[in-house]
């Protein structure tokens, strides 16, 4: 990960906003000076190594470190470890993600797991023992949740006070099927000995080997080459397969996991999940686990496509993407492949093909869902079938944004349009509908059960027409494959999939768009897709296309292009080079502007978190009283209403910035992360 | 028709003269050239004499009903003039003045720069003014303007109409782009796409989870107006439809809450062969007659469709269609984000504008923009974001607009000294 100025800011704010100063200085000036040992540390930031020492021991307890020791020195290089940091900012989403899909309970563990670091299976038990033991005694005890929660007011904010009576989690039983669940579902993993070694050293030490056992001659040739890149990528591959360890072992104990997963279907909104703890094994208490940000990222990923999907048609079809999209990336371990790891794992994919099928997403849906809202009624003969169920079995190649579907043979299409016609009058209507009720006096309905009446007239008439479940789904599902953003692409007769790669590029597009619409309007807009369509164009061709006033074009161009939307390239005509006879070309980059945009928005949460710190400054004197431990947990009691009311402004905007500095990490997850 | 008797006299010039000329203008236009071959065959002069042909077009020429010209391939050439044009001619004072008519008359429908009839013609700057003054008292030619270069006096035969590429097309209005004929048309195209391509029905008003009102993020919110609206818990109750969560809109929702259903666009199926294409909608700005001086062609409604399209407010899609000549793929358009669009008809908004309602707003409706982090911040459209640092002349700290983002508009006008204030706001934020 490519650590820019902003970022470091930004992550070392984080880290002070989390585990205070000591540690954050501490990693600044690791990322600032590269790996270094503890005396080169102490000299860098004038701290004695006993501070140094404490502050390494935070960062390395939530592991924002990596450490390599050199074998022949006996020192410990110490590394940042950015994209954690980074992660930090997420732990609310990741935490409100897994209490959406885990419920409550687990949301409790995680939040535990988050706040206390990498952890010991049995400090973890042991913990949450004493805390059950503690509430049993205590009727009305959410005083320690509510000490557990206090300390985490940074990034998820107002954590809800948990007003239930007694623990969420209500035995070590469960807490063990919890942590099994997670594990499972791969949002746990487990810390190993390479953990914290820094990827290029993990990279290094993986080469070293291979190229003791398979090369010791060194790589000569060309199929040597492709040779010496599997073997990489199968030690990588091991290497990554360490953390996964605890869920191999539940797989190969395997018995009490299938049948959760056949209870799974039926009790899927269960809250109290004590139906069936016993059956899970117990976890190895010596295990050290921390949370899988990599899976993380792939549900959270999930979310944004299924909002995407909203914005642009709706919650229905939203809704089955949501569950397609959950189904489908069920064993996705990562968002982006790595280059290096993932080269030669295609072979392994043809086994097991990325596809999920109609039957399998029914299943999945919700009964209280009604599937027939959201998208408009159109007769039979309005609908081409043939086109609507066009089978894609490869993934579309990258194609300009507009006009791509001008590159599809036509020749295909028309042949299959033959045999649909036939078909489309007969049998398919008698399968798709059901006979008219009686209600609706239609006067063609008597000899041609296929001519329904048509509902668009005023849209009072309500049809009594039913689709059947099955082709209602595949009506909304259809209607995502038929979208310019790739949402959907259906490779094989009811068989589904998504080009997760085409789908972000359309996203980020998307994002990009928005920033451009809100900050040069509509027209900035028009210009910048005018430009990314037709790539390079004249000054004086682009009034034309866009029909505009040129003085106002002109203006416009100069405001995008100061604010980094589009770039201009000078021609010369001759070798004088006379500017009045030169050609201007405007044109648009796009993977420039979004990284510019990436660039802004860390600048913007770092000015995000300035700005609450100045806010804290301004208000210390009443954020003092509140620390008072007469104070605290009854602040509207104990302190004079001026006082509390500018104590509630202030949460009110810390709030208000925690929760922009959310936004602004959705744009970031698009563009970098997804 | 003249016999072969060979005379001199003047009289029989004027027959063969007048006999050439009618059945020039029966053989062609007058744009038509002919050549010397032509003339003979024409079969007026007897003989095939040259020389008699020669004295005839000569006489012609005088009289200025025929125009020499030499074309590169047949050599010289002579067209016709009307009775009419040539009576002009004939009645003009001088020479010069017949020179600078007959080079406005060839510049045609694109008309002439008096520059270039100056450099033509060679002559003295004031005898082209006077040449010119004169011509247009007596109604023969008129100014003009041409888009491509505004600023040039051009001149052309009054009789005549400016071509397409002097005037620009139907976009124009007197060499100026009019922007607001162009803006109330993109606003019936877009309506008419949007009605013709989205299904308008009906969806239950359900709950917080699928409620457009919270859902549409309003230009004004970001004054902070609701702040709970834009904050993690609205984003955790709207983007979840995962388990445990409810779900979108749910039967019964739909059955008991018929009252509460509002309108709304929905997307048509997949594959859905009766989006409008450009012929059709092209079609139905001629019908309802609209642009009553102005005529589209197909073309120029492409164009406004293309412009949309940019706009991100329509979209392309591609099906098939059966027409006389077999199946052919169409390409027809289609709104995007159907469920956000506006359901008040066209003619509601349009009597709302009339009445000074929404005038703010574009005459493209369309949906609302959608939102991000970067839109959302102050920051994303500060002018003055680059120079922002803490310790810098701009900072963070000190930002007026995050004070007023967050609503603490008063208490900063306590914080800051007033004319500190005054100079910090008087970079304002572009609308």
């Amino acid at each position: 990960m490519l650590v820019t100025k902003p970022l470091a800011e930004l992550c070392a704010l984080l880290i002070d906003e989390l585990h205070g100063e000591l540690p954050s200085r501490i990693f600044a000036m690791l990322l600032t000076k590269g790996r270094s040992t503890v005396p080169q540390l102490a000299q860098y930031t004038s701290m004695t190594p006993r501070q140094i020492r404490h502050g390494l021991a935070v960062l390395h307890q939530h592991n924002l470190l990596y450490y390599h020791v050199d074998a022949s020195s006996d020192l410990a290089f110490y590394e940042a470890n950015p994209e954690n940091a980074y992660n930090l900012i997420r732990t609310g989403k990741i935490l409100e993600m897994v209490e959406t899909s885990f419920g409550a309970p687990a949301k409790d563990v995680v939040q535990s797991l988050l706040l206390s670091g990498q952890t010991r299976i049995s400090d973890l038990v042991a913990a949450y023992k004493e805390k059950i033991d503690h509430a049993t005694k205590e009727a009305a005890a959410n005083g320690e949740e509510a000490d557990w929660a206090a300390e985490t007011n940074g990034i998820n904010g107002d954590a809800p006070s948990t007003n239930k009576a007694g623990p969420v989690v209500k035995s070590t039983a469960h807490l063990n099927s919890i942590l099994c669940r997670l594990v499972e579902a791969e949002l746990i993993e487990v810390v190993h000995s390479t953990t914290f070694e820094s990827p290029q050293d993990v990279q290094k030490i993986v080469e070293k080997e291979v190229m003791d056992k398979f090369f010791p001659a060194g790589v000569k040739g060309n199929k040597a080459k492709i040779e010496f890149q599997e073997k990489m990528a199968e030690g990588l591959r091991k290497v990554r397969a360490e953390s996964k360890s605890l869920k191999r072992k539940l797989e190969q104990q395997g018995s009490g996991i299938k049948r959760r997963k056949l209870m799974e279907n039926l009790a899927m909104a269960v809250t109290n999940g004590n139906h069936e703890e016993d059956l899970d094994p117990v976890l190895d208490p010596r295990q050290v686990i921390r949370i899988n940000y990599e899976k993380c990222l792939v549900d959270l990923r999930n979310r944004r496509l299924v909002q995407f999907a909203t914005d642009m048609y709706g919650e229905t079809t939203a809704y089955v993407y949501g569950v397609l999209l959950k189904l489908l990336t069920k064993d996705l371990p990562r968002c982006r492949q790595d280059p290096l790891a993932d080269v030669s794992e295609d072979k392994h994919d043809a086994e097991k093909p990325f596809l999920v099928t109609t039957d399998l997403i029914l299943d999945n849906l919700k009964t209280s869902v009604d599937l027939s809202l959201g998208i408009g009624k159109a007769e039979r003969r309005q609908v081409s079938r043939s086109v609507a169920e066009r089978v894609e079995p490869y993934p579309p190649a990258r194609r300009t944004f507009l006009d791509e579907a001008e590159v599809e043979g036509e020749a295909s299409a028309d042949e299959d349009e033959e045999d649909d016609e036939s078909s489309e009058g007969s049998e398919e209507d008698e399968e798709d509908y059901k006979p008219v009720a009686n209600g609706e006096a239609n006067g063609v309905n008597g000899t041609n059960g296929a001519r329904v009446k048509f509902a668009g007239a005023g849209g009072a008439a309500k049809e009594p027409r039913r689709l059947d479940r099955p082709t209602q789904l595949r009506q909304h599902l259809l209607l995502l494959c038929e979208s310019t953003q790739h949402f959907v692409r259906h490779c094989g007769p009811d068989e589904w999939t998504v080009d997760f790669p085409a789908l972000l590029r359309s996203l980020r597009e998307t994002e990009l768009d928005t920033v451009i619409e809100r900050k040069c309007g509509r027209q900035g807009l028009r210009l910048a897709r005018i430009l990314r369509s037709k790539g390079k164009l004249e000054e004086k061709a682009l009034p034309n296309v866009a029909l505009m006033r040129k003085p106002e074009l002109q203006q416009k161009m100069l405001e995008m292009q100061s604010a980094g939307f589009v770039w201009v390239q000078e021609v010369p005509r001759d070798l004088k080079a006379d500017v009045k006879k030169s050609f201007f070309l405007w044109f648009c980059d796009v993977e420039r502007s979004l990284g510019q945009m990436l660039a802004n928005s860390y600048t913007t949460m770092v000015h995000c978190m300035q700005v609450l710190e100045a806010l804290r400054y301004k208000e210390r004197d009443v954020l003092e009283t509140t620390k008072r431990t007469d104070v605290r947990g009854r602040e509207k009691d104990a302190m004079r209403k001026e006082y509390y009311e500018r104590y509630s402004r202030y949460l009110d905007c810390e709030r208000k910035l925690f929760a922009q500095m959310m936004r602004l990490d959705d744009l970031v997850s698009v563009l970098r992360d997804f | 028709m003249a016999t072969d008797n060979a005379a001199d006299d003047s009289a029989k010039l004027k027959i063969l003269k007048d006999a050439l000329y009618e059945e020039m203008r029966q053989h062609g236009s007058e744009t038509r050239l002919f050549t010397q071959r032509d003339l003979l065959d024409l079969n007026i002069v007897p003989n095939q004499n040259v020389m008699l042909l020669v004295r005839v077009v000569q006489g012609l020429c005088d009289d200025k009903l025929l125009v020499g010209t030499t074309n590169h391939h047949a050599g010289l050439a002579w067209r016709w003039r009307s009775r009419e044009e040539a009576k002009k001619y004939t009645s003009l004072p001088n020479d010069e003045t017949v020179m600078v008519y007959s080079i406005i008359d060839e510049a045609g429908a694109d008309g002439i720069w008096n520059r270039t009839i100056k450099n033509k013609l060679n002559m003295h700057e004031a005898v082209v003014k006077n040449c010119i003054k004169y011509l247009e008292s007596k109604g023969y030619i008129a100014s003009m303007k041409n888009v491509e270069h505004p600023n040039k006096k051009m001149y052309i035969k009054a009789t005549l109409r400016p071509s397409e590429r002097a005037t620009g097309g139907p976009w124009f209005t007197e060499g100026e782009l009019d922007t607001a004929f162009i803006q109330e048309l993109e606003g019936i195209v877009f309506e008419y796409i949007k009605t013709k391509s989205a299904y308008r029905g009906t969806q239950p008003q359900s709950s917080v989870s699928s409620g457009a009102p919270v859902k549409a993020p309003k230009k004004g919110t970001i004054l902070g107006s609701d702040p709970a609206s834009r904050g993690v818990k609205r984003s955790a109750t709207e983007i979840s439809t995962d388990d445990g969560t409810p779900a979108p809109s749910s039967r019964t929702a739909a059955g008991s809450g018929a009252s509460k259903s509002r309108a709304v666009y929905l997307p048509m199926p997949a594959g859905y062969k009766h989006y409008p294409t450009v012929a059709e909608i092209a079609k139905f700005i001629h019908d309802t007659g609209i642009t009553n001086n102005t005529t589209l062609s197909q073309a120029d409604i492409q164009q406004l469709v293309d412009v949309l399209t940019y706009d991100g407010l329509v979209e392309p899609v591609y099906s098939s269609a059966s027409g006389s000549n077999g199946r052919r793929r169409v390409r027809g358009y289609r709104v995007t984000r159907a469920m956000k669009q506006d359901t008040v008809p066209f003619h509601k908004r349009q009597k709302e504008r009339e009445a000074g309602v929404g005038l703010d707003k574009p005459p493209v409706v369309g949906a609302e923009p959608l939102t991000n982090g970067l839109t959302e911040a102050p920051c994303g459209r500060c002018p003055v974001f680059e120079l922002c640092e803490e310790g810098g002349p701009v900072s963070p700290s000190k930002c007026v607009y995050f004070l007023e983002w967050l609503d603490l508009e008063d208490s900063a006008a306590a914080a800051v000294p007033p004319a500190r204030a005054a100079a910090a706001i008087s970079v304002e934020l572009p609308p």
